[in-house]
């Protein structure tokens, strides 16, 4: 059971059952846990050689046990985010915690990953459960629909869910190489179902200040 | 739509997002109906609509800008949104407000400000590395913990200063302390011996509204010249000596060059 202590905390309620967290990221426990380093994303040896091949690296520790376990990184804002099934894709650096029922993986990315400047791999989370991403600030969850696409840009794109399909778009022209850009060169458009989540900062993209 | 309920805190969509009001305390939300707003470069996280982001050189804008901007200055780091549906604001996870003007003028530090509506008046205030806003409309800005407003006679630390309205510009005020010979200039230089680090201020005065962040984090800000050389120009042409000082900032005291200056080098 996860649950916010504040914003930058996530406590985790845990009976005989266990979670997959960042790894080194637990403050505090209380009760009996053990802390297990997990090779490779504990996602097995094709997903060692997937994660060292893409770059999309995670260190993951399973935490396993009775009580209650604190967990926080660098007092980022942490979300909590509800999986009934479907997708999550969120950057492993923006991975705080999982249920240990869900599955993770590495997904390609495509132009998006290269814009943001953090690889052209991401890190997908997938089935029943629960998960903790962070954020710079705390997040802005925007729902997209089928009337309602969603355009971010890449520096403040941390996470999305559900069924969304996504593409790229370059404000580029040849104003921007005098200078004359529209400060927003390129964007990603979500369209679909789901959920996006943004950050209220952006990253240092490749294009942050054309 | 219930599909995704109970994930995060409250999940936006376009008709549940404000009317140009903050969505939450980090990041403001601007409704364009075929309207348009002045913003900084790169300070937009996401938009429904369609949208167009335009540099202030853009032929098209041409009327706009001859009527809402008047800064040469910082044309590079403002474009023009343009178009319908809601656009999120945000700047490094600092604190946004919108201040709203009636006929009035206020003055923000230029790394502070993120958008304005073009029925202000955009200009470059005499003090360097502010800018001033004039007329009535709206102003969203930015500040490193909450702002705290103020009524002058007031003293404020520089770095705590986030802008001011309707008052006259500030000056200088340096404590007694350091206009004593050279000890007060090596003090004040090498911190050795009781320095307090507070001995330089901005002093305001007359009727009006002094804005301070309630932090001494200040943004970095992009360079961004220095005024022409003019005759009665302050600031104008000023040296510049590294890149991390503001435009033609006032010279912090117990740089060497005071030093000099005591000693008439």
């Amino acid at each position: 059971m996860f649950r916010l202590q504040g914003s930058k905390v996530l406590a985790v309620d845990m009976t005989g059952d266990a979670v997959k967290a960042k790894n080194g990221s637990m403050v505090a426990y209380d009760g009996q846990m053990a802390f297990k380093k997990m090779t490779g994303g504990g996602e097995g040896i094709r997903g060692m050689v997937t994660r060292r091949l893409t770059g999309e690296q995670m260190t993951v520790m399973e935490v396993r046990g009775q009580g209650t376990c604190w967990f926080a990184d660098r007092a980022s804002e942490i979300n909590l985010v509800n999986l009934q099934g479907d997708k999550l894709y969120v950057e492993s650096s923006n991975l705080l915690a999982t249920d240990a029922g869900l599955r993770t993986g590495t997904t390609f990315t495509g132009l998006r990953g290269a814009s943001q400047g953090n690889g052209l791999f991401t890190t997908t989370v997938e089935g029943h459960g629960q998960a903790a991403i962070m954020s710079d600030g705390p997040a802005v969850v925007l729902r997209v629909s089928r009337q309602y696409p969603l355009t971010v840009d890449p520096g403040a794109y941390i996470a999305h869910q559900g069924n969304l399909h996504q593409s790229f778009q370059s404000g580029v022209t040849f104003r921007t190489f005098f200078g004359e850009g529209g400060g927003e060169a390129f964007q990603i458009r979500f369209e679909g179902d789901g959920l996006v989540y943004v950050q209220p900062s952006e990253r240092n993209t490749i294009a942050g200040d054309v | 739509m219930s599909q995704y309920a109970g994930s995060g805190p409250t999940v936006f969509d376009p008709m549940t997002l404000p009317v140009d009001d903050n969505v939450n305390k980090y990041t403001f939300c601007v409704e364009l109906k075929g309207s348009q707003w002045f913003l900084q470069k790169g300070k937009m996280i996401a938009y429904y609509g369609s949208m167009e982001f335009n540099g202030i050189g853009h032929g098209r804008l041409d009327r706009l800008v001859r009527t809402s901007f008047h800064s040469p200055l910082h044309a590079s780091d403002w474009v023009v949104a343009d178009g319908s549906g809601k656009m999120l604001l945000a700047d490094r996870a600092f604190d946004v407000n919108a201040y709203d003007l009636e006929d009035a003028n206020m003055t923000i530090r230029s790394g502070n400000l993120l958008a304005f509506q073009p029925s202000l008046a955009l200009k470059q205030s005499i003090v360097p590395g502010f800018l001033t806003l004039i007329g009535t409309g709206k102003i969203v800005a930015a500040s490193s913990g909450p702002v705290v407003f103020m009524e002058p006679p007031i003293r404020v630390d520089p770095q705590a200063l986030v802008g001011w309205a309707d008052c006259p510009s500030p000056c200088h005020h340096y404590d007694h302390a350091y206009m004593t010979g050279l000890m007060g200039g090596l003090r004040a230089m090498t911190g050795i011996g009781g320095a307090s680090g507070e001995e330089h201020q901005f002093e305001f005065v007359g009727a009006g509204t002094v804005l301070l962040q309630s932090s001494e984090n200040l943004m970095p800000e992009q360079a961004t010249g220095v005024v022409p050389h003019e005759p009665g120009v302050p600031g104008g042409g000023g040296v510049r000596t590294g890149p991390s000082q503001q435009a033609g900032a006032p010279r912090l005291p117990g740089q060497l060059g005071d030093l000099q200056r005591r000693f008439g080098l």
